[in-house]
């Protein structure tokens, strides 16, 4: 049940953000419990196996690209393919695949948050007079050990440049697909009562037995 | 649990800012110079939210405006010889009635009682244009880089102005803008001209604009689902008694 929990808790932020740009969805894995083989203890003999319930792993990042959206603004940017553009935070250089850039008071290239966007060689960018950048000047970087770090962003080691190309005037989508995202909430939902009815039963089992094995004999 | 809740809710409410935006800019598809809103959204912070082992929940969306549109407006053609429409990225700098500069690119300028050119609301150009008594403002020439003439004289020079990060300036109301730390120093415009007797139209994509508004709307109303499912499985999970 708790597995569910979680589940629905990173589907419904699934789902808040579904009009993030380059926003990629999270998924927990869920995988069972090492089964414990049981004995009886006087004999040793083997009675079987008991598994006991479903876990989470960590959550993975589906870094999968998304279509791009034309919005026509001089300073937005999509990765077309593989690769994250990289930013100077104060937590260190992050990733980010959300081009929604603009110019800073120093006429730099900066973030909605107001990072520094890099070049290939890690260095600021400068926003011409006219107010553009040449789609060429920013960087792609491949990216492993993708986390989610909040604001659009995140972290990983960067492993040399991505193979994808920089578009200009265009938007990266939010990987969230509503049907898919309100199906997976219906099906947790319903596993979660699923869970709820066994724990019922299992009490229930236990109810009869407390009441009723003492009384054997007794009538 | 309630973690779901909360992110749904902030959900809402980031659309809910993107509505407002909307509204906004639908209110002025026919407003001269006026330049739509961007509203950015970014997720929130991710934690464990308290389950065991290594999990991560996110807190949700937020969203705010983040800039204008640098987007050209249709040019509107009025024929009136004191209407000017900005192509490029520039705007009128003028002495707002508090002493202060503001910025529009809101063309439509008039004339007043001293011959002086101001912006639609009344704010003097900066530097003060002055057109002579006896001149016929219908004869009035301005050319692209700004010269405002008549017969050959020159009166005095329309400034066009930028400043490194037009999506920080501070709106003021009327068309207007402000400079700010955050948008940085005014500086002449390079590359933007004047074109007399037109007007800079609204930015504003209508057809654009009801996409948006619909694609919000279907988010907002998901979002109050995810509510509703996550209330079901609070209620579920009270329904265990002994």
């Amino acid at each position: 049940m708790q597995a569910e929990q979680v589940q629905q808790d990173q589907l419904a932020n699934d789902l808040s953000n579904a009009s993030t740009p380059g926003y990629k969805s999270d998924t927990s894995v869920q995988q069972s419990f090492g089964s414990m083989l049981l004995a009886n203890s006087a004999t040793g003999q083997t009675i079987g196996s008991l598994q006991t319930g479903v876990g989470l792993s960590t959550p993975v990042v589906n870094t999968a690209a998304q279509p791009l959206q034309q919005t026509g603004q001089p300073l937005d940017f999509g990765v077309q393919g593989n690769g994250f553009f990289a930013v100077r935070t104060p937590q260190g250089v992050q990733y980010t695949r959300d081009g929604q850039f603009q110019s800073n008071a120093q006429g730099q290239l900066v973030d909605s948050n107001g990072d520094q966007v890099l070049s290939q060689s890690g260095a600021a960018i400068t926003v011409s007079s006219a107010g553009t950048v040449p789609a060429s000047s920013l960087g792609v970087f491949n990216i492993t050990n993708v986390a989610n770090a909040g604001n659009n962003l995140y972290s990983g080691t960067a492993t040399g440049p991505g193979t994808g190309t920089v578009r200009q005037g265009e938007l990266e989508g939010s990987s969230v697909n509503p049907e898919t995202t309100m199906v997976a909430m219906i099906t947790s939902l319903r596993t979660y009562q699923s869970g709820e009815n066994a724990i019922q039963s299992i009490d229930g089992t236990m109810q009869e037995s407390a009441q009723n094995v003492g009384s054997i004999g007794g009538g | 649990m309630l973690e779901g809740l909360y992110a749904a809710a902030s959900g809402m409410g980031a659309q809910q800012q993107q509505f407002d935006a909307i509204s906004n800019d639908l209110a002025n598809v026919d407003t001269p110079g006026y330049q739509s809103e961007i509203v950015g959204f970014h997720d929130l912070l991710y934690s464990n939210g308290g389950y065991a082992g290594n999990v991560a929940t996110g807190a949700g969306s937020e969203a705010s405006v983040i800039g204008r549109s640098q987007t050209q407006g249709a040019i509107e053609q009025t024929g009136r010889s004191l209407d000017v429409a900005i192509q490029g990225n520039g705007y009128i700098e003028v002495r707002q009635a508090d002493g202060t500069i503001g910025l529009t690119r809101n063309g439509a300028l008039e004339m007043n009682a001293q011959g002086q050119l101001t912006s639609q609301g009344g704010d003097l150009l900066q530097p003060p244009v002055t057109i002579p008594k006896g001149v016929d403002p219908a004869n009035v020439t301005i050319a692209p880089n700004g010269a405002v003439s008549s017969g050959g004289k020159q009166f005095g020079k329309i400034q066009l102005v930028t400043v490194p990060s037009p999506d920080n300036l501070t709106p003021v109301g009327n068309s207007m803008f402000s400079a700010n730390a955050a948008s940085g120093g005014i500086s002449s415009a390079t590359g933007a001209t004047l074109q007399q007797g037109a007007l800079d139209g609204s930015n504003v994509d209508m057809s654009q604009a009801m996409a948006t508004m619909m694609t919000a709307q279907q988010s907002y109303s998901m979002d109050s689902s995810a509510i509703q499912d996550q209330d079901q499985m609070l209620e579920i999970a009270n329904e265990i008694k002994p």
